[in-house]
């Protein structure tokens, strides 16, 4: 049995192909998904989705959305998505710093919403390209 | 690209440059109405270098507008394009909020992003282009923006700006008395990450209760010679997934609608196609991983941002399709005055041969 993977974004489809496996960043955990997985529907996380395509595992940075699961079909809907390959190590590493320094300086609720919302997306980045695959 | 850099005439005492120029700005002038203006030209008095010169000068400008026109044109279909790619995700995405949104039909849901509170507040997000140069298309987003900022102000309530662009930015800048959020840019081809900083910026604003109300103005794009400026609410989200203008009249998001480009007998035309999307149940087996209220609250930011970039995306399509136009009926212009011109020039060069033929032979007669 052989298991599609479809993330898309507003802009363009990120990936579509058959995949093994994968490791999906869900709000309530991390779930893994194989093929004739029961078919469920979940929010997804600002966090990272492993796919193990030809025995190989890679990672991708998903910037929260939502994800339908069923007939071996997997639908990812995320705002934004990254390959660990198209994010560049060094502009990630300075975002997070950026990101950690404007949470420190964010004084109105309004502020700490955003600050931690782009820190969450920085430090995923940077995640993604020192997971461990 | 700015007129500046033309050669300009200096003799502006008749037919100038600036009645030449006029075209660009005000919208009513885009309807031909050449008969007219040629007939209220005063007579041209210049000298034949003059002539020649300016002649050349509205060359340059019509070969400009002509290369705008063409370059406008194609970015058209690059937008077009952009539409087309980001079909898949809203299609999905409208089914999916369709059928959870059948699911909670009859609970009672509390999601922060479809909280209607009473409003105090409203923010404003204007979206306009970043160059001129294309009609009355600024213009109309502008003034349509302050009178809506004059509605509010009748109804007492307090308004904010988030302007997106840089012509809407000068306007804002220029006026310090109208309070702005934020000034945003707009790049050559909006993306989700304009349409994610534009849609942090409004989800913070109304989660932390700043705003009880959210409007976007942006251009709707009707057709290559139509756009109009209109009002949508953004926030707060109603959770049937429908969207309301300021009358409360409702979209329905299961109509997608786009617009083609395709070219009809050599010539551009758009076509707007009406797409009722098909909304599949879901397999009654599907089971939710976690509450469908925290799984609306993952879809509704979704649902937020595809909002706002389809806006961004429309406003570009007006954009280029006003410019398009304007640039058209400049060109058509400039090839106007460039007949009259050489009509005056030919004319006054046979006068000037004529006199001196006249002068010859009234010289070769003195002498016989």
């Amino acid at each position: 049995m052989t298991l599609n993977l479809c993330v898309l974004t507003p802009n363009r489809i990120v990936w579509d192909s058959e995949v093994k496996e994968i490791i999906l960043s869900t709000n309530s955990g991390q779930i893994g998904v194989l093929p004739n997985h029961a078919p469920i529907a979940t929010a997804v996380d600002i966090g990272i989705l492993r796919i193990r395509f030809n025995d190989q595992w890679l990672t991708m940075a998903l910037m929260g959305g939502f994800a339908r699961i069923g007939n071996n079909e997997i639908t990812i809907l995320v705002n934004d998505a990254e390959k660990s390959s198209d994010i560049d190590p060094q502009e990630a590493q300075q975002t997070l710093e950026i990101a950690e320094a404007n949470l420190r300086k964010a004084e109105s609720k309004r502020q700490t919403i955003e600050a931690n919302l782009a820190l969450r997306r920085a430090r995923t980045r940077v995640e993604v390209i020192n997971a461990i695959s | 690209m700015s007129c500046s850099n033309l050669p300009v005439c200096r003799d502006t005492s008749s037919l100038s440059f600036g009645s030449f120029l006029n075209p660009f700005r005000p919208p009513h002038n885009a309807t031909p109405n050449n008969p007219s203006r040629s007939s209220s030209v005063t007579p041209i008095h210049c000298g034949l270098r003059e002539l020649r010169e300016r002649i050349d000068s509205v060359k340059n400008t019509q070969k400009i507008t002509e290369a705008m026109k063409l370059v406008a044109a194609a970015k058209v279909r690059r937008a077009q394009e952009a539409v087309v790619n980001g079909r898949p995700f809203s299609e999905t995405l409208v089914e999916v909020l369709y059928n959870i949104n059948e699911q909670l039909q009859n609970e009672d849901i509390d999601v922060p992003l479809i909280k209607v509170r009473p409003v105090k507040k409203v923010a404003l997000v204007v979206v306009t282009g970043d160059r001129g140069l294309c009609g009355g298309f600024n213009n109309n987003i502008i003034k349509k923006a302050e009178a809506r900022i004059a509605e509010l102000k009748t109804l007492g309530l307090d308004y904010t700006i988030i302007s997106v662009g840089k012509k809407g930015n000068a306007y804002f800048l220029r006026r310090p008395y109208i309070p702005v959020d934020r000034f945003l840019e707009g790049g050559s081809l909006p993306t989700a990450k304009e349409a994610q900083t534009i849609a942090d910026d409004v989800f913070s604003l109304f989660v932390s209760e700043e705003v009880d109300k959210v409007e976007l103005l942006y251009t709707k794009f009707v057709s290559l010679v139509k756009s109009d400026p209109v009002i949508h609410t953004l926030l707060p989200l109603s959770p049937r997934g429908e969207i309301c203008d300021v009358n409360g009249v409702c979209v329905d998001a299961a109509e997608d609608e786009f617009f083609r480009l395709t070219t009809k007998e050599g010539k551009l035309t758009v076509e707007r196609d009406v797409v009722r999307t098909e909304t599949a149940s879901f397999s009654p087996i599907l089971q939710f991983e976690q509450d469908p209220v925290q799984i609306l609250d993952a879809l509704l930011p979704l649902y937020l941002n595809s909002q706002i970039l389809r806006a961004l995306q429309e406003s570009l399509a007006s954009e280029l399709a006003s410019r398009m136009s304007a640039m058209s009926n400049a060109t058509d212009n400039a090839m106007e005055l460039k007949k009259n011109l050489s009509i005056v020039y030919n004319r006054q060069r046979q006068a000037k041969i004529t006199g001196e033929i006249l002068e010859i032979v009234a010289g070769a007669d003195a002498l016989v």
